[in-house]
């Protein structure tokens, strides 16, 4: 849920602090330093919760690939705001005297040897895929990314 | 001139041609060469003829004369890991579509991935391989996009954290080009995974869709924007192929699509501080390609600035392709792309200890700029190192083969001229040939030391590489050995005086040429053992001497 909180609330940010505006293709020019203090720098910008933007439920929806309804756009945007005003406190919280981290959890280093491991039922998970033509997986003629 | 040997490459995309003027024209390209199997993709399109090749440069040369153009380059070098970056899952270039997946590469709801530690030592070897400063606590970060060949709708990369930043990469630009050393900045290397290959073959309404490469390991490194030729462009490239093999971190392998390269490209006036709009080209399948297409690209954009049509340079990104030797509009850019980019909640943060790190330092093998600076002190020609140290492989037989026998330019002319010739006809890698090192240096020092002639040292050579075997034993089994006795040469020369006798009457009436001839003979005679110094010298004053 936090993580889906955090997709939808993606594009608010970036309307907001321009912190995506900062990567550019030739924009690392900073320590890692730098950019973590630019970083803290973007959040405490944002501590007063009133400037978050009221998020746009249609171009959220579009950029999910969801098809809403005009009714069910309306229905979801005060959803959303709520979230959207829940990250809103949490960034009210003073953290002047906090060491910042990169992520939540604490525990770090669980990595995997490069052992090979097959798993043993890709019967299973090629009968899943809806159009499958062996050997490939079939899908609507696409050119373009974007 | 640069850009017709260019055109060289395209068509004959292999080894060194035999002639003593190849072998050296061959050092041209081949450090800018994938790998000595590779061959040019296209090869059986046309290529530009010399005319349109000859055009294209000067028309370059013109326009950089008024416009400074600006290109950086993104890498993605796909990883030689046996599993993939996130799964057990093993990957095998060419398996069997949809193969090699499971439920973490396939993306089914419920699946965690685990990332492998091989992927972090490489991406740490070639942080520092490229001089750059190491993160030791980085992160993996989602960037969201919809694609077929995506299983997951995001692609887990590193985002605002790197692992390694601010390096940069030295290069020796090949003679022919101008020559002379540059160092190009690396912006950042970052870990991500790669996508799964989508196939649009059939005329149908469908597109196949391969997973076998979904998750498999990758590490994008962007290039600060310091080159400004295509041809500084794609030394950057076969620098960053040179040290992706060096350290044996991936196969580097640009037709396979384990490097792959997409460039930016913009051009300003002289004098302009403020960059152009830059385009994005892609489909570069090799360095020569790289070359053409950004030496095309600048002079698409500065005809556009010539005619007063700059506006109509728009950020983009164009396709190169090989058949018409132009760049095509793939797709328009509008906008910014959104990939509302959060941190990988499944995965934790990579920490990296000091310990670790200077452990893979000390481990680092010697590096292709390192060995270029090491052959230059021991005093051999920039055209001998470019061609020695480009292949990690050629490189480690000719250290091997002067460890023993510190004849460094003999050493590096045997192996840059007729081994190298004999890899190029039978097209096989340095390490295929049955010849090794030790038996290269044994070789030389019997040439040295006189015990075989030179011309049965090439004839051993060849049995060598074909059949392996040691040059002792083929000196023995063959009967080999040069006759240095003067008493033995005379007397072989005296019979073919003898043998003779309208030859030698003709040289004593002035056809002086004529020893020639009778210096072939003897050398037959002798089975090509006669020392050739020898029998010259005898030769001369038997011919001379008044019967
Ligand atoms: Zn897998």
């Amino acid at each position: 849920m936090g993580t889906r909180a955090l997709l939808l609330l993606t594009p608010a940010f970036k309307s907001d602090c321009n912190l995506l505006n900062h990567f550019t293709k030739y924009g690392f020019h900073q320590t890692v330093r730098q950019q973590e203090k630019l970083f803290r720098v973007g959040v405490r910008k944002f501590s007063v919760h009133s400037s978050l933007e009221r998020p746009n439920v249609a171009r959220l929806a579009e950029t999910a690939r969801i098809s809403l309804t005009p009714q069910e756009a309306e229905e979801f945007a005060p959803k959303i705001q709520q979230v959207v005003d829940w990250f809103g406190q949490l960034q009210d919280v003073d953290l002047q005297s906090i060491e910042p981290a990169i992520r939540p959890d604490t525990e770090a280093g669980s990595f995997r040897e490069d052992n090979p491991e097959a798993f043993d039922n890709r019967e299973a998970i090629i009968a899943a895929i809806p159009n499958y033509e062996e050997p490939y997986i079939k899908v609507p003629k696409v050119l373009n990314k974007d | 001139m640069a850009l017709t040997l260019f055109r060289g490459i395209h068509t004959r995309p292999l080894l060194p041609y035999s002639s003593a003027f190849s072998a050296r024209k061959h050092v041209i390209f081949c450090s800018m060469q994938s790998t000595q199997t590779e061959t040019s993709m296209k090869t059986k399109q046309q290529a530009p003829s010399n005319f349109t090749e000859t055009a294209r440069a000067k028309a370059v040369e013109k326009v950089l004369k008024d416009y400074e153009a600006i290109i950086g380059i993104e890498t993605h070098v796909q990883l030689s890991t046996t599993t993939k970056a996130f799964c057990g899952c093993a990957y095998t270039y060419g398996s069997q579509p949809n193969s090699c997946v499971c439920p973490v590469c396939m993306g089914l709801p419920g699946a965690l991935p685990v990332l492998n530690s091989k992927v972090i030592k490489c991406a740490v070897m070639l942080g520092l391989a490229l001089n750059c400063k190491l993160s030791l606590s980085s992160k993996f970060d989602r960037k969201q996009y919809f694609y077929p060949d995506l299983p997951k709708g995001y692609q887990i990369s590193q985002f605002d954290i790197p692992i390694a930043t601010n390096g940069f990469i030295d290069v020796d630009l090949p003679l022919e080009f101008g020559g002379g050393h540059r160092r190009f900045g690396i912006t950042r290397v970052h870990m991500e995974e790669d996508a799964g290959k989508l196939l649009h073959t059939g005329s149908g309404p469908y597109s196949q869709v391969d997973l076998n490469r979904a998750g498999v390991p990758l590490l994008e490194i962007v290039s600060e924007p310091d080159m400004r030729t295509g041809i500084e462009a794609a030394e950057y490239a076969a620098e960053l192929q040179r040290v992706v093999r060096y350290l044996g971190v991936g196969n580097g392998n640009m037709q396979e699509g384990s490097l792959r390269c997409d460039v930016n490209v913009s051009i300003r006036p002289i004098g302009q501080l403020e960059f152009g709009t830059k385009v994005e080209i892609k489909n570069l399948n090799s360095f020569s390609a790289m070359s053409r297409a950004i030496d095309f690209e600048i002079a698409r954009q500065a005809e556009l600035y010539n005619q007063g049509q700059a506006d109509e340079i728009v950020q983009e990104t164009r396709l190169w392709e090989e058949g018409s030797q132009k760049t095509f509009t793939m797709r328009k850019k509008e906008g910014l792309a959104d990939y509302r980019y959060f941190p990988e909640p499944d995965l934790p943060e990579v920490v990296l200890t000091e310990e670790y790190v200077n452990g893979i330092r000390e481990s680092l093998p010697e590096l292709p700029e390192m060995k270029r600076r090491r052959y230059e002190e021991m005093g051999l020609t920039m055209q001998d190192i470019l061609f020695l140290a480009n292949d990690v492989n050629v490189a480690e037989f000719f250290d091997a083969t002067i460890a023993k026998v510190p004849d460094i330019k003999l050493a590096a002319n045997w192996i840059m001229g007729d081994i190298a010739a004999y890899m190029k006809n039978e097209k096989l890698s340095i390490n295929e040939i049955k010849l090794s090192p030790q038996e290269l240096s044994e070789l030389i020092t019997s040439i040295k030391s006189g015990t075989i002639s030179g011309k049965i040292g090439k004839e051993i050579l060849i049995e060598l590489m074909k059949k392996g075997g040691t040059v002792k034993g083929l000196i023995e089994e063959k009967d080999l050995v040069q006759i240095v006795d003067p008493v033995e040469i005379e007397k072989i020369i005296d019979k073919v005086i003898a043998n003779n006798p309208k030859q030698l009457e003709q040289y004593r009436g002035g056809k002086t040429k004529l020893q020639g001839f009778f210096a072939g003979q003897v050398m037959k005679e002798s089975k090509g053992k006669a020392n050739p110094g020898l029998v010259n010298k005898i030769l001369i004053e038997k011919l001379n001497a008044k019967s």
